[in-house]
Order: structure tokens, then C-alpha cells, then sequence
């Protein structure tokens, strides 16, 4: 699990270090901007930044709002360009609730993610869900603040 | 400790011939058995233990023994009666008044006459008490129980075992005397399973009623959970993550053979049809979570329900025909309950907006189960089968969750965080003496069951 983790990190970590390099480029001391060529990449580089992320809950619920619509629509994008890859989508609950509904909640906030990502056209053989309910939460913390992190679909690359 | 006889006669009792020895236990044993004693004795205590809101008070002496260097055992043996009657919630202990005894052979429980009147001046309703002794590597309790009203014997028994396993006779001597006030199997022939918390992985456990003698029983190396033992202790179906994706497993408990069940999609929260050697457990392989029925080969024999949402948890009334279970068909998680037979269904809870956990009474009269409240607390509650008579047995106690009868239905263990880390505790069934096991580490979703 951890290796899996670490290839996700290694996905991420390219838009990473887009974000950091365009708010250097914004900087107006800027002072080793690179000559000429240095805006063509700033124009291609969202396009072949398509990533995938985590989607997040509310309470009890596997319903899909506005901004987990929007990162499912990236998630599939990203897909369809590396169309070798298979993911797991794990699905997370908070620590509120009780463990055994909470196994069953995290499988549907799993497969509504899956179900989004198949939808938009994506082979459904290269996905596969599974539930950890409250078992395997991000922040251990007990807040609204941990909560509403550990409400997620979480994405692994295989 | 005055005594006004000869005590080599009394010792003459015992250990004159094994033989001897051999046909006063058995007399001694059918008497204690003999089912029309049971009738009449326990008839009269029953009602005692029912109308009992309140405990009855027992005064326990300490055993007497003959040799000093036995003191040990005697001791060792008195703490382990002690904690197991305790343990019940059925009894105030009082201590021993003095002139307990007015004659008879000191170290023989069939001869020494006990002083009723001393009993009854500290309140006594029961007395018990007995004499240790010890036999090479074994210890004889020779144990007495007197209602002190009537002055009439009710118990007179003798118990063997290992001196090194002074639990065994202790608790066979606890079993009979709770069994004789209430007519139905106790605590101390019953054994818990449980989900231990220990470097982050959760397994599952095996223990006595009391928690001692805890032993690891699931290997996954990560995570197990919920368990659930058949009413005669001879399987645990319990949810295993094996290399990271849930399996249903079926453990014959003599064999410690594994039938494990992977299909697609989640296996939640298993539990035993009493009267049948099926479990009911929630898998997702159609695409909604539904309840189904799996033999303990591991194959499907039916599936129970048919509603969009989340079905899961059951838990059956001891005839096996009704199946309460949680559903989250009208938004969010109540109690339903399914009539087997029918196939009717109807919702038990409409208080509270997240009733999970249900877990059927013994009895069949009550259903406990847990609500998540809307400052954050998670309380047990019980309810009647029929939806009358709600009551809250825990509050201001963070998290209670996971309720299991004792199958006597006079306790329920559950886990509660109220001191931080999670552990089991056992409350009486009407909430009162509410206590922890105090087992080292974190503890949660207890499965309580005979096993004998």
C-alpha cells in the first residue's frame, strides 16, 4: 500500500511543481526567468497536467457535489490519456458513525466515484473499489477540520 | 474460628478412602443436580432475581482449611468467587458477621450448623461459603449455600480441579449458585470474542466472559473485524482485509479450518440464525448492499433483502424467524424488522437520526441497539420487540457502541471511549454497575456466547 501511495505522489508531484513554477514566474523580482522560450510550456503544461485526485464527502452521504464533479471530470480525463494505467478507488468515512454502516457507506462513496469515472468513458475493467469505512483514516484528528478529510474517495494507481 | 467437635473425624470424612470420597461426591452431586430440588429451590429465587432492581445480599466467607499452608489457595479461590459474583451485578456482599457457626464439624460443610439468626442481624438473604482442601495436585471445594429466611440448604456441592487452574472449580461453583437463582445458563460458562486494537491492526480475540485468558485468534496482519459466534460457540464469521480487499471468513472453532467467501464488493457485520447453522451477512455482488444468508461452507442460501440503500447488521430473535437489521431505505440508517417466515417488514426506531448496531435480547423481548445523538455521543439504548418501552442506558459517555447480551440476558458488554481509549465494559441489562474490563490496549465490537 505504501508503494502505491508513493505512485501517486510521483503523479502529483509534476502539477506540484507547475504550481510552484508559475507563481515564481509571477514574482516580479523573477530574477532567473528563463529567455525566450520560457512561456510556450506555461501555455501546454494544464493540458498535460490532467491528474488525479481525491474526491470528498459530506456527512453520511455518497453524493457527488459541484467541485467532486469537477475533479471526477480530471480524474477521467487523466484516464483516457494513460489508458494503461488501473486505479483502486478506496472509500473513506469519518470516525463519526459506527464501524460496521460506515464499511458500507465508504463502498458507495467508492462506487459513485467509479460510476462517474465509467460514465464519462471509462473501461470499468481498469477500476476496482474497496471500503475501509472508518478503518483507515487520513487525519487522526477529532474535528470537523480531520473529518472532512477522511470523507473521501481515494485514488491509488495500481 | 471456634469448633466444637473433633476435627480428625472430620478429616476421617474426607480422606479415609478414596473410594469413600468417591460415592460422597456423587451422592452429593446428584443431589445438588436433582432436577425436582432445581424446580422447587429456584422457583422461589427466580422471583427474587426478576423483581430484582435491587441485588440480593449475600454474605460470602471466606473457605476455611485445615492446613495453613493451604491459605494460599483458599485466598486465591475466595477472590476468584468474589470477582465472578461481583461480575454478575446479581449480589451486595457483605462481610462475614462473627458466631457464624453454632456447631457441628468445623471442616465438614455437611455437619457444621450455620447461625441463621447471625445472618439475618447483617441483612443476609443468601449465604455461601465452603471448605478448601487440597488433594496432591488438585483442590476440593466443598461448597455450601443457605437461604437464610427458611434456613434451608439450597446448594451442597463439592468441586475438583488443578490447583493451578483454581478458576475452573470456583467458577463451576459460581455458575451453579447464579443458575439456581435464576434457572438459566450463566456468565461463567460463556466466552466473548472481540476486535483488539494493537499496533495500529486490528484481529480478533478470544476470552473468557471476564476478558482473562485472552487469545489472538485472527492472523491477517492488518485488519479483522467484526465477529460473531455461533450460539454454540463452535464457529466465528468475521470481515478479514486479505491484501487489501475484504473477505467473509468462516472459522470452525475445534478444526481452526478457515472457508473464506470472496466475492465482489463488501462482506459486513455476519451474525448467526439461532437454530440453524446459517449466518446472515451484507454483500454487495448484485450492486446494492442486501442481506443474504450463507452456510457455513461459505455458499448462498438466500437472500433476505430487496431494498435500495444500505442493509446491513443483522441480528435474530432466538426462534430465528425475525431479522433486525439496519436499512438506510428512507435516507437514513433505522432499525427495521423482517419476519423470515412472512417476508414482512416493518421499522423499529423513529427516534434519532443514526440507529445502528440492533442486537436481540435472549429473552427475544428487547432489542439494544446504538444512536448516534445529536451532541456527537453514540448511546445504547433497548427497545421492545414491538416499539414500546425505549430507554437509554448510557449517557454523557462519549461513544458506546457495538451492544452484546450475556446469553443469560442479565448483562450487556459493549465498548465505550468514555475513557479515551476504547474498551469493553458490561452494564447490567437495565443500564446500572456499568464497568470496564480494564483490558490492557483498545477493545471494540464484542460477540458474547456460550460455549459449552
Amino acid at each position: 500500500m505504501d508503494m502505491k501511495k508513493h505512485l501517486l505522489g510521483m503523479c502529483v508531484l509534476p502539477s506540484v511543481l507547475f504550481v510552484a513554477g508559475c507563481s515564481c514566474c509571477d514574482d516580479a523580482v523573477a530574477p532567473q526567468a528563463a529567455p525566450a522560450p520560457a512561456p510556450a510550456p506555461v501555455v501546454e503544461a494544464p493540458v498535460a497536467a490532467a491528474q488525479i485526485a481525491d474526491v470528498f464527502y459530506a456527512f453520511d452521504s455518497s453524493a457527488l457535489d459541484p467541485m467532486s464533479e469537477a475533479q471526477l471530470k480530471e480524474n477521467a480525463r487523466w484516464m483516457l490519456e494513460n489508458p494503461d494505467a488501473t486505479i483502486v478507488i478506496e472509500g473513506h468515512c469519518d470516525e463519526r458513525g459506527t464501524n460496521e454502516y460506515n464499511i458500507a457507506l465508504g463502498e458507495r462513496r467508492a462506487d459513485s466515484a467509479s460510476n462517474y469515472l465509467v460514465n464519462l468513458g471509462v473501461d470499468p475493467s481498469r477500476i476496482q473499489t474497496v471500503s475501509y469505512g472508518e478503518e483507515r483514516p487520513f487525519d487522526p484528528g477529532q474535528d470537523e477540520e480531520a473529518w472532512a478529510k477522511n470523507r473521501r474517495a481515494h485514488f491509488v494507481l495500481q | 474460628m471456634s469448633q466444637n467437635s473433633d476435627p480428625m473425624h472430620a478429616l476421617m470424612t474426607y480422606t479415609s478412602s478414596r473410594a469413600f470420597l468417591v460415592w460422597s461426591l456423587l451422592i452429593v452431586f446428584l443431589f445438588a443436580t436433582s432436577p425436582s430440588l432445581h424446580a422447587v429451590e429456584s422457583g422461589e429465587y427466580i422471583r427474587i432475581a426478576k423483581a430484582g432492581e435491587r441485588r440480593i445480599p449475600l454474605v460470602l466467607r471466606g473457605l476455611d482449611h485445615k492446613r495453613s499452608k493451604d491459605a494460599r489457595y483458599a485466598d486465591g479461590t475466595d477472590a476468584i468467587i468474589r470477582n465472578g459474583l461481583e461480575y454478575t451485578g446479581m449480589f451486595a456482599i457483605l462481610g462475614s458477621p462473627m458466631n457464624l457457626f453454632t456447631g457441628g464439624t468445623m471442616f465438614d460443610p455437611e455437619r457444621r450448623r450455620v447461625n441463621m439468626a447471625s445472618l439475618g442481624s447483617v441483612g443476609a438473604e443468601l449465604y455461601a461459603g465452603g471448605v478448601l482442601e487440597r488433594d496432591g495436585g488438585d483442590v476440593v471445594l466443598h461448597m455450601e449455600v443457605y437461604d437464610v429466611l427458611s434456613g434451608r440448604r439450597l446448594l451442597g456441592k463439592s468441586y475438583r480441579g488443578d490447583r493451578k487452574k483454581l478458576r475452573e472449580p470456583a467458577h463451576e461453583f459460581c455458575a451453579d449458585l447464579v443458575e439456581l437463582l435464576t434457572g438459566k445458563p450463566s456468565v461463567f460458562r460463556s466466552r466473548i470474542a472481540y476486535v483488539g486494537l494493537n499496533g495500529g491492526q486490528k484481529e480478533i480475540y478470544m476470552a473468557a466472559f471476564d476478558g482473562f485468558g485472552a487469545e489472538q485468534v485472527t492472523r491477517t496482519g492488518g485488519l479483522a473485524m467484526t465477529p460473531s459466534l455461533s450460539g454454540d460457540s463452535s464457529r466465528l464469521a468475521y470481515l478479514a482485509y486479505i491484501e487489501g480487499f475484504p473477505e467473509l471468513h468462516i472459522m470452525d472453532m475445534k478444526q481452526g479450518d478457515i472457508v473464506p467467501v470472496r466475492k465482489k464488493g463488501v462482506k459486513i457485520d455476519p451474525a448467526w440464525r439461532n437454530g440453524s447453522s446459517e449466518c446472515a451477512t451484507t454483500f454487495s455482488f448484485d450492486g446494492d448492499q442486501e442481506i443474504y444468508l450463507v452456510r457455513s461452507d461459505g455458499s448462498i442460501s438466500r437472500r433476505l433483502t430487496r431494498a435500495r440503500g444500505i442493509d446491513v447488521s443483522p441480528s435474530f430473535s432466538p426462534d430465528g424467524r425475525l431479522m433486525a437489521f439496519v436499512s438506510s431505505r428512507h435516507g437514513v440508517p433505522q432499525v427495521f424488522i423482517k419476519d423470515l417466515l412472512t417476508g414482512k417488514e416493518r421499522r423499529l426506531t423513529f427516534n434519532g437520526r443514526y440507529n445502528t448496531q440492533p442486537s436481540w435480547s435472549p429473552a427475544g423481548d428487547k432489542i439494544a441497539y446504538t444512536s448516534m445523538q445529536k451532541n456527537g455521543e453514540i448511546n445504547i439504548f433497548t427497545i421492545n420487540a414491538d416499539g414500546t418501552g425505549l430507554r437509554q442506558l448510557t449517557y454523557r459517555a462519549r461513544h458506546n457502541e457495538a451492544p452484546s447480551w450475556s446469553p443469560d440476558g442479565s448483562m450487556i458488554m459493549f465498548s465505550s471511549s468514555r475513557e479515551g481509549q476504547k474498551k469493553l465494559y458490561v452494564m447490567n441489562a437495565d443500564g446500572r454497575n456499568q464497568r470496564s474490563l480494564n483490558l490492557p490496549g483498545q477493545q471494540m465490537q464484542p460477540s458474547w456466547s456460550l460455549y459449552k
